[in-house]
Order: C-alpha cells, then structure tokens, then sequence
C-alpha cells in the first residue's frame, strides 16, 4: 500500500467509491434495457397507470411493469435475474395503451428478458418453445393428429409442419439471428 | 422514423382494386394442433361468405412472444417478415382467428415500417432465402373482416338459425386491442370495444357490457409460468359472468382465451371452485353453427361441453 506522510496511508472514502460504481451500474442495467428495446426507460415518472390494469400485478408477481422500471433505475440487476416475471408477462399492452409518457412498459419486459437470455436466466418452457419453433416451425407442436381427423381437416396442415422446403428456410433465417449467437439450442 | 404518411401509404394491399375478396388463411400454432376446429370453421364460413382463401403454403409460428421477441427485434421481425411475404407475394392481406398471432405480425410490421434499421436487418436476412419485404402485406382479424369487410347486413342475411333470447359474455381478448397504435382496424375506445358485441347481437343475441369484459383470460406466459395464478385470474372473470350476465355461452374473438376459458372450467369444476358450465366458442365457430355447417366440424373440440347449446341453438333457433 501506497503510504502517505509519516507513514499515515491515505483516506479511502468508501462511500464515495460505493456512489462512483453504484452510478456506473445504474448506467449499466438502464443503458442495456435501452438498446435491447425499450427506448423510453428514461420517460418514466413512477405514476403507476401501468400497474393499475397490469394482469400481473393483479395475480401478485413480485416485478411487475411499474415496480420492474424502479427497481431498473435504480440500478437492480441480480435480484431481478432471479425473479421470473418478466418471463410471465402476457404481452397484453394495456401497460403501452395507458402509460401517458409512452414509455411503453411492455418493451421494458421484453428487453428483461432479452438481458435475462444472456444470462440463460430462462425457463425450460422458452427453451423448449424456441426448440420447436426450430425442428418444426411451430412454438406450439403436437404429433398427435386425432383432433385434425376428427373435424375432416388432412393431418398435415399446410405450414411448415408439411413443407420441407419452408422449413429450411425458416432454419435458415433463424440461424442468422442473435439466436444463432446466444447458442440456447442446438441449430444443426 | 419514418413518417405516418408511409405507414398509411403501406397500408394495404386489398384496398386498391374492386376485386373479390381474399385472403390468406393464417393458422398459427394452438389452432393447428390445439383446436382444429376453429380451422374448420374458417374454411366454410368465408367461402360462403363470398371471400376467397389461400393456404399461405408453409407458414410457420408467428412467432409468439415467448421465442423470438425474446431474443430481439430483427430475429422477431424477420420470422414474422417470412409470413408476411407468403401473402405479399400473392398481392393478398394474411387473416387469423387467433390474437397472438394478430398482435406479433403487426406488432413486427410497425417496428418495420418505423424503423429502417430493423426492416434492413430483416431484408438482409430474407434475401438468404430470396425474399424481401415491402411492408404492405399486413394481418387482418377474422372479427374486423367480418365486421367491416363482410358487414353485419350480409351476416344477418347468411344464417339459418339465429339466438333470439340467448345472453352472451364477449371475450375479445388482450391482443385484439392494444396496443392500439399497431392494429390496422382499431376500436373507438380501445377500452370499451363494440365490435364482437356487435357481431354477436347480429346473430340475434344479447352481448351486454360487463364489469371484466375487457379482462385478460390468463393463457399463455403467465398459464405457463404460474398456472395458479392463471387459473385464478380466469375464475374471477367466469364468476364475474355468471354473476353479472348469467351467460348462456361465452364467444371469443381469439383461439387462446377460448383454449382457457374452456380448459380452465373444467379444472375449476373438478376441484369444487365453481359449481357453474358455460360453454365456450370462438365467433367463427359460433357463426358457422348459425350458417348450418356441421358442429361435429366446426366446433368439435371442447372440454367443457357445448352439445347442449349446439342443441338450444338448431332447435330454437330455427329462422
């Protein structure tokens, strides 16, 4: 350690350390969230439209919209990677319709989940969709055929389910996206 | 950004020529595998009705929300581009009776059509399997080209039985809705929707206002995360129906809510939360009951049951 005059070694001020890098984190989550979508972060002034008609407010998940945004500009990051709500959100955009900053809250719960992705902080029921949507073209896939028949409906319906060539294709596509990066499944 | 004006000016490619209506039949994944018999519905009724479909060969998932938009925006953008372009290519808009499928393409296309970074990363991706996407081709809602492309009048005019005296609960559902900005056909007050109301009264039903009518069913991430908690959420809005309509029959303008509220009862049911059975159809289906196809085709996947109904309805309502 570096000694000051006489021996004495310098001041350490931990709180203004603790400040410098706390600011730098904040920076870090919120400028992410950012980039992966949703552009308004900053728009947001905690008035709590979105969580008012939130379905999941309602059913009582722990991060949702409103409390999610807080919880990001104050510089949360592990404690959220941890928590799935992002990953129960419904898409429903009552939170985009009401918010009167169009700060478009839902487009913060996308971009968790996107930061969440790189973190494989997923659950198995994503990985499991976005394997689907690879081998079949279909997140939602059943080999069963019964149901089909039964209406008089051919089993094979006319989607990538019977088209070889489309099929490739959309492999094709995929495995030129950021999924194709991340290497959450397997894209041979 | 790109402006308004070259939203609108992509808007449409069936608008232009005076020509029959068609359009391509877009399933998405729950109603091709999950319940077929919306499929079904589809493919009598529009015919019918005078409007053309095309299969859009080899389609895929939309895709939903829980893969790539997950991901992020090109990679979302570029899959749902792909489906698009099966319609683009053939002049026609692409139509779906299922919400998610409704809200990921358009959703897909404003960001397109918005944001020229996106729309050249997705074409840059789409020309490894030689397409491209122009922005035109958008997808339309059974619900709204029922309502504003068939018109009331001439539904009044197809059906052979109607439902004079029956009460139904409308479930348009979260994506036929909001975010209002991305839809091609937009409610006057997206919070107070009269299009499916609408087109139940023009069946001869009652489709009263009710307190949750514009509540989620619960479906989807949140069912698949924390089925309690979507069970709960659906139970609130059944009870909220029974009490408030004492409905004769639930009708959904999207393929989920009706997966949920059907599947859902029965559960409930079976654990002594409710003691009630509504049964639960999706308005395509519910029209071509009206328009005499075979129920066995058109509405024969159910959990909860609907032969009671079915029954009321060729019996009573006999025009």
């Amino acid at each position: 350690m570096e000694l000051a005059e006489e021996g004495v070694p310098p001041v350490i001020n931990l709180t203004e350390v603790a400040e410098r890098e706390k600011e730098e984190f904040e920076e870090k989550v919120s400028k992410l969230i950012i980039e992966f979508g949703a552009e308004n972060l900053m728009a947001c002034m905690q008035c709590g439209a979105c969580a008012s008609i939130c379905p999941l407010a309602r059913t009582g998940f722990e991060w949702y919209n409103k409390k999610l945004i807080k919880a990001i500009l104050v510089g949360m990051r592990e404690e959220l990677l941890d928590d799935m709500t992002p990953w129960a959100c419904v898409a429903c955009n009552r939170c985009t319709e009401i918010c009167p900053r169009n700060v478009t809250p839902f487009e913060v719960m996308l971009a968790m989940r996107r930061l969440m992705v790189e973190d494989f902080a997923l659950p198995t029921l994503t990985i499991e969709g976005l394997r689907s949507l690879y081998e079949h073209g279909h997140a939602v896939y059943m080999t069963g055929r019964e149901a089909r028949k039964k209406v008089g409906l051919p089993e094979k319906p006319p989607t990538t389910d019977s088209d070889e060539k489309a099929l490739q294709e959309l492999k094709t596509i995929l495995k030129n996206t950021k999924l194709a990066e991340l290497g959450l499944i397997p894209m041979g | 950004m790109v402006s308004e004006a070259m939203v609108s000016e992509a808007e449409t490619v069936n608008e232009n020529e005076e020509k029959k209506l068609k359009f391509g039949l877009f399933l998405g994944c729950n109603i091709t595998f999950n319940r077929p018999d919306v499929e079904q519905a589809m493919r009598k009724i529009f015919p019918a009705l005078g409007v053309e479909l095309d299969d859009l060969a080899g389609q895929s998932c939309c895709p939903t929300w829980g893969t790539m938009p997950s991901i992020d925006d090109v990679g979302w953008c570029a899959v749902a581009a792909r489906n698009l372009c099966l319609g683009e290519e053939k002049g026609i808009d692409l139509m779906t009776a299922c919400n998610t499928c409704y809200a990921s393409l358009n959703e897909a296309r404003h960001k397109m059509l918005k944001n020229p970074e996106i729309m050249n990363g997705v074409n840059e991706i789409l020309a490894k399997i030689g397409k491209k996407y122009e922005g035109k081709a958008k997808c339309r809602h059974v619900a709204w080209v029922l309502y504003k492309d068939i018109g009331l009048e001439k539904i009044r005019e197809s059906i052979k039985y109607t439902l004079d005296g029956l009460t139904i609960a409308v479930q348009p559902g979260c994506h036929f809705l909001w975010p209002s900005e991305v839809y091609p056909d937009k409610e006057k007050d997206p919070f107070n929707p009269v299009v499916l109301r609408e087109l139940c009264e023009a069946l001869g039903a009652e489709a009263p206002y009710y307190t949750k009518l514009i509540d989620c069913c619960g479906i989807g991430a949140l069912r698949s995360t924390d089925p309690e908690k979507s069970f709960a959420l659906a139970k609130d809005k059944l009870e909220c129906i029974k009490e408030e309509l004492d409905a004769d029959l639930i009708v959904a303008g999207c393929s989920s809510c009706t997966i949920q509220f059907d599947d859902v009862q029965e559960k409930l049911r079976k654990e002594g939360k409710i003691n009630f059975s509504i049964p639960v159809l999706h308005y395509v289906q519910l029209l071509a009951i009206c328009m005499g196809f075979d129920p066995q085709q058109v509405a024969g996947v159910c959990v909860t049951p609907r032969d009671e109904i079915i029954k009321r309805i060729l019996e009573g309502g006999k025009r």
